[in-house]
Order: C-alpha cells, then sequence, then structure tokens
C-alpha cells in the first residue's frame, strides 16, 4: 500500500495544527513501509539520473554525509548520537539536493527531484514523532566531520541519498526505542 | 602426576574433538552454501555475507589452470576509502575444481565495495556490490512440528536466525509433502517464527522442510538451503462432514416421514394400543347419565323403551296358532261337526282328497266360511265325526309315536285342488311314514310341497298342549303338539296365493318352526283325533 507523501504529509502538518494534547501530538510512525516507500522513491530517482543522457555535473561539489554502517561501530554508539548522525545527513542531502535542481533542466528529473526534498521532511517529521532529537545546523557554515565526504556527479548525490535512507534513517527508525516499549 | 596429565590430555582431545565437528559441521555448511550460489550468482567472485560484519567472496577455477593460492590477490576498496587486501586460501572441489575462498571478518553496509582478483597482477575478476544485499543465511533452526488439535492441520515452528535488525525483512518458506511423495506445496511467510499448514490429509505422514531469505529494501540476499525434513504424522480422520451432513440429513427425512405416516394413522394406532373400553351407555340412553348406573330408576322412567324391549329380547313373534289339518280319504261322507267359532281352537280333520283344507286362523276361517264349498265340508266332516271310521283309531291306538298315521286309503278319487299348505314340518315328517302319496320330505323348516292324491294337513294349537282335543268329529285328525312357538316357513308355495282361494282355501298363517326335530319334546302328549 502506498502512502502518498503528499499526503502523508499534509496529515502530519494537520495534526500537528490541531495540536490535540499536551502530550505528543504526533502518534510514532513505526511502520517501516513508510521509509520503503521514501526509500524505493529515492531509487527510482537515480536510476532516472543515471539514464538521463545528459551528463550532469553539479556545479560545486557537495557535502554530503556518509553512508557506510559497520555494525560493531554503530552499536557502540548512543542513541542520541546516532539519532545526531541521521538527522544532520539528513540536512546535508536536503541542502544538496536542493542544489541539485537548480542545475538540473530536465523535467522528469525536476520531479523526482522535487519528490525526493519531499520525502526527506517526511522522514524528519517521522523522527520527530519518535521523539528523536532534530538537529540544529551549526551557524556560519557547512557543517563538517568524519562522517561527511564530497560529491561531485549528481548520480553519486542521488545515490548516497539512497544508501543513506536504507542504511542510516533504516537502522534508526527500527531500533526506535518508542516503538518497542510494548514489545520484548 | 600422572592423573592431572591423564586429565588434561582427555579435555584437550574432547575440545579437538568438539572443535573438529564444529569444523567438519562448517564446512558441510560451507560445501552447501558453495554449491548454493555457484547455481545462483552468475558473477564472479561469488561473495555472500553470513552475519552483520562478515563476507565470505569466492571463485571457482579448474584443476588445470589453477595456481596456487599465492598467485592469487584479492583486493576490496569500500568508497572514499583506501584499498584493501585480503588473503586467498584455496580449497579442493568436486568434480575437479579448485575454490579460492577470501573472508572479511569486518565490513561496512550500504556503501559500494569494490573488488578485484588478479592473479599474477592479471585482473581475472572485478565487482562491486552492497554488502547487506548478499546475504545467505543459514536455514533456520529447530524446526519442530506440533499438533494443533484440529483435522488436517500441523504447526510448524522454528528459531529464526539471530540477525539484529534484519527480522522483519526475513522471509521463510515452509516446503510439505507426504512422506514418500516428491509432490510438495509451498507456503511462504514473512517474518514469523510459525506457520500452520492446512488442508492436509488425516492420518498421514508430513514431511516439512524449511529455507530462509532476507527479502527487503535494506537487506537481501539468496535462499537459504533447505533444513533437514521433519516428519510428522497428522490427526486420525475423523468422519468426514459432508458425509456426516448427509446422513443426518436423510435420518431427518425418514424421522419426519415417519411422524407423518403416525400421524395420519393416529386414530388406528391410538385404537390398536389403547383401546377402548366399550360401554354400553349407547344402548341404555341416559342410565349412565341421569341415572348414574341405577337401573331401576332408569327402568321406571324410561318411557317407550321398555316396550321396544321385548320386541329386542323376544326376537321371535308371538306364537301363532297352528292349525294343522290332514287329509285322510275317507269313505263316506261324514257330516262334520261345526267348527267351534273360538279362535284358538284347533282342528284337526282328515278329509278326502276331495275336500278341502281348512285354514288355521279362525280370523281367516272366518273370512273363508262363506265359501259354499266350505260348507260343504264341514258337512263332510261333521258326518265324518259322527261315524268315526274304525281304521283310524285302531291306527291311533297303535301308533305310539307323536304322529298322525293318515292312511292313504281311498285315494283314487283326488280332487284337483291344490290345497296349499302352510304348514309344514315337523308335522309334515311325521306324516310321511304313513302316506304314499304324500311326498313331504323329512328335513325340517323346507318348504313343503304335498302333493298327490294325500293331502295332509295339520293343525297345532299353542293353546291345547295337553288337553285333548274336542272332538270334531269323524273325518279330523288333527293332533297338538306341544311346541314351543317355533316357526316354520312355508314360503314357495304357500301363504300368499290369495288368488287361489277359488281353488281351494289359502293358508295365510305363517307357521315357523326351525326347531329341529329331536327338539321336540319327548313324550309330549300329541293327540289327534278324529
Amino acid at each position: 500500500m502506498e502512502l502518498p507523501p503528499r499526503l502523508f504529509a499534509f496529515l502530519l502538518m494537520l495534526l500537528e495544527w490541531t495540536k490535540p494534547g499536551l502530550s505528543n501530538p504526533l502518534r510514532p510512525i513505526c511502520d517501516l513501509r513508510v521509509l520503503k516507500h521514501f526509500i524505493e522513491e529515492a531509487r527510482d530517482a537515480e536510476a532516472a539520473m543515471l539514464a538521463c543522457k545528459e551528463g550532469h555535473g553539479l556545479a560545486e561539489p557537495v557535502t554530503v554525509p556518509q553512508t557506510k554502517v559497520d555494525f560493531n561501530v554503530w552499536e557502540r554508539k548512543t542513541a542520541l548520537e546516532q539519532a545526531q548522525e541521521v538527522q544532520s545527513g539528513l540536512w546535508l542531502l536536503n541542502q544538496a539536493i536542493g542544489s541539485l535542481r537548480t542545475s538540473v533542466t530536465n523535467t522528469a528529473l525536476h520531479s523526482h527531484i522535487d519528490n525526493s526534498l519531499r520525502n526527506i521532511f517526511s522522514i524528519g517529521q517521522v523522527l520527530r514523532s519518535l521523539n528523536i532529537q532534530e538537529y540544529t545546523p551549526p551557524a556560519g557554515g557547512v557543517a563538517g566531520g568524519e562522517e561527511t565526504w564530497r560529491v561531485s556527479s549528481a548520480s553519486e548525490l542521488l545515490q548516497v541519498h539512497v544508501n543513506f535512507l536504507r542504511g542510516k534513517v533504516h537502522l534508526l527508525l527500527s531500533n526506535a526505542p518508542i516503538c518497542h516499549q510494548g514489545s520484548s | 602426576m600422572t592423573n592431572n596429565n591423564l586429565n588434561k590430555l582427555l579435555v584437550f582431545c574432547v575440545l579437538f574433538c568438539a572443535q573438529k565437528t564444529s569444523i567438519v559441521h562448517g564446512a558441510q555448511a560451507l560445501e552447501t552454501k558453495v554449491a548454493l550460489l555457484l547455481h545462483a550468482e552468475p558473477e564472479n567472485p561469488k561473495c555472500f555475507a553470513e552475519g552483520m560484519s562478515d563476507l565470505t567472496c569466492f571463485w571457482e577455477e579448474d584443476e588445470e589452470r589453477a595456481g596456487s593460492a599465492d598467485q592469487y590477490s584479492f583486493i576490496y576498496t569500500y568508497q572514499n576509502e583506501n584499498s584493501s587486501e585480503c588473503s586467498v586460501t584455496a580449497l579442493p572441489a568436486a568434480g575437479g575444481k579448485r575454490l579460492y575462498f577470501c573472508r572479511l571478518s569486518q565490513t561496512q553496509l550500504f556503501v559500494p565495495l569494490d573488488i578485484r582478483v588478479f592473479r599474477d597482477d592479471l585482473l581475472i575478476h572485478n565487482r562491486s556490490l552492497f554488502i547487506e544485499v548478499v546475504f545467505l543465511l543459514d536455514p533456520p533452526a529447530n524446526l519442530t512440528l506440533t499438533s494443533t488439535g484440529m483435522q488436517g492441520q500441523l504447526k510448524a515452528s522454528w528459531l529464526p536466525p539471530s540477525l539484529k535488525y534484519m527480522g522483519d525483512s526475513m522471509m521463510y518458506e515452509v516446503s510439505y509433502a507426504m512422506a514418500g511423495s516428491h509432490i510438495g506445496k509451498v507456503e511462504a511467510v514473512q517474518a514469523s517464527s510459525e506457520l500452520i499448514l492446512r488442508g492436509l490429509q488425516s492420518g498421514t505422514k508430513y514431511k516439512v522442510r524449511i529455507r530462509v531469505k532476507l527479502d527487503g529494501i535494506s537487506y537481501s540476499g539468496y535462499w537459504s538451503a533447505w533444513t533437514d525434513p521433519v516428519l510428522m504424522e497428522t490427526m486420525p480422520g475423523d468422519l468426514d462432514p459432508l458425509i456426516v451432513s448427509l446422513s443426518l440429513i436423510i435420518s431427518l427425512v425418514l424421522t419426519l416421514l415417519s411422524l407423518l405416516v403416525l400421524m395420519s394413522h393416529r386414530r388406528f394406532l391410538l385404537k390398536k394400543i389403547w383401546p377402548i373400553i366399550p360401554t354400553p351407555e349407547s344402548k341404555f340412553q341416559g342410565l349412565f347419565k341421569v341415572y348414574g348406573g341405577d337401573f331401576q330408576e332408569w327402568l321406571g322412567h324410561s318411557t317407550g323403551g321398555l316396550w321396544l324391549r321385548p320386541t329386542y329380547f323376544y326376537s321371535e313373534e308371538f306364537p301363532a296358532p297352528l292349525e294343522v289339518l290332514s287329509e285322510v280319504s275317507l269313505g263316506p261322507v261324514l257330516p262334520s261337526s261345526a267348527l267351534p267359532p273360538k279362535a284358538s281352537e284347533a282342528l284337526g280333520e282328515e278329509e278326502d282328497e276331495d275336500k278341502k283344507l281348512k285354514r288355521v286362523d279362525p280370523a281367516l276361517m272366518e273370512g273363508w266360511r262363506e265359501t259354499p264349498q266350505e260348507h260343504w265340508l264341514m258337512d263332510q266332516l261333521r258326518a265324518i265325526h259322527k261315524h268315526p271310521a274304525p281304521w283310524t283309531q285302531s291306527s291311533l291306538l297303535e301308533s305310539h309315536d307323536a304322529y298322525v298315521t293318515l292312511n292313504a286309503q281311498n285315494h283314487s278319487v283326488e280332487e284337483p285342488l291344490d290345497d296349499i299348505l302352510e304348514e309344514t314340518l315337523p308335522l309334515q315328517v311325521l306324516f310321511a311314514s304313513g302316506r304314499t302319496s304324500s311326498e313331504s320330505r323329512s328335513d325340517l323348516g323346507s318348504v313343503q310341497q304335498s302333493s298327490g292324491s294325500g293331502r295332509l294337513s295339520s293343525q297345532s294349537s299353542f293353546e291345547y298342549p295337553n288337553h285333548t282335543w274336542p272332538s270334531k268329529g269323524p273325518g279330523y285328525t288333527y293332533m297338538a303338539v306341544a311346541d314351543s312357538g317355533v316357526s316354520m316357513d312355508y314360503s314357495p308355495m304357500s301363504s300368499n296365493k290369495i288368488d287361489d282361494i277359488g281353488k281351494g282355501v289359502i293358508y295365510t298363517n305363517e307357521y315357523k318352526n326351525e326347531i329341529p326335530a329331536h327338539r321336540r319334546p319327548i313324550g309330549t302328549p300329541i293327540h289327534f283325533a278324529f
């Protein structure tokens, strides 16, 4: 079942607007099918970019998060660290894909790119529903760090986008403590 | 000292053996996986991940062209990282092949991995892959079959591979078939650790096996090897529900039919089972209801009913006086005495063949008195009476039987009168012996027809049972028969030939005699007088 991300985002915004109670207005979204949907759309965008004959190069290299996950290392990190890693990475991707949009002229790609941007925003909302701390970018500049690297091609960027969603974001969502409160 | 040594040696041996078995086991598992991958993966090198942070890659070479493991170098590079090398090991394989393995113990997922294999600085294989999509897990452990308690069902449960974060991506395939059969069914289940198999035959043994695969967006891989089959017999068959339901319907229909039949013959059956005790209420009107069974009272109060009773109880009619006339041939015409005017007088007359026969009933007599022939007859009878023929008396004296013998003398002249006799037997029986011309028969109750010259007529009266008949003069032969009210029916020739009045005296009196001869009381006086 595909949940349209626009509808999903609208619902989220509506819920937040109505503010039903003092408690967390957003119901935790523990269903990973939401993320699965985003990942699939990101894959479609990557495939479309690869199919595009035009060699799309970014105007300037963009900073993207590292997608690699070493489980031994990951498990040693705290929940906060993990959340921080994911949130910053999403922010970076948002920035990077936003800049990609300006340099792409193909209208088909434009829809993909817009979709990806909306999905990133939705993931942010999902993370918010799970009480995962939001990321505040450092003022003044682009956040660097060992967990980032720079890409210069659009396809590479979109690939990073896919891998990041499949990896770290998925790990974070599947292990959100609020979703495992009832079981185990 | 030696004990300690021995103990150590023993422990060492045990550990070695255990390890060896595990190694052997691991080798066996590896062999199966290799075989699987050789079949499933076209690219080289074939790589698979068994856990969350390992990767095993291998490639195959023919024995002839194979070199030693040193000749090969396995270079792998993660994205944005430097290359690394993996040590290559060689293992012999079946079919004259050689396998070269490389195993990584620390891996990074969700990042492209670049692999290059060199043989003596010659690139032979090149591949880029994501490790999280080449999972080849061990088959699920502890596959057990249990009965669910219902017909044709089995519950299969297993232990999922213990991989963190991958539970909801795991997909299982359960294959089940009847033991001995190769045709089986496969059922898929996602992210579960048990499955209920339905639609199985009762009382049959099934073999079940399972395999696992990671089939998610994040994690993916190949189908694992099948587990060893587990056998289990399903519950013994119960009554087929179709048969049970059909038999129920049939029995219901039969029950309904029988009920219908019973209902339609309800009264008949009730009469048979619980017969009605007959009561005489219908015959005694109001005896029980009004008088409560008091018969005396009921008798006193019932009107009209009583008088009807005698007719009910006495089925016979009132005895009617019977006049039996007998015809005897007489010589001289004797004057006959006047007939007594009494109604119940019985006359016995003996007359000639040309004499008339007297009627019985005095009422009837009166009716017939007017005939001139009768007058003549009476005269004749008177004459006879005055001069009784001695033969009659002698014959009378001779006979002890209670019958009248009428001699058949002088039967030459015979009037063509056909006197119709109403009375027949038993009197005619008695007359039969003394006559020659009479044709009366001896059976009782039958219609007698006297014909011929000798005509006999007999009379009897109830009112003269024991007394002597008044002598009527000669020519009368009459007898009194003590009769108990028997009646005789003289039918065909008899009674109703009123039209024959011209010819002769017609006797319309019905004398019904149904009493057989033996019932005639013996010794009763039968008088006959002349």
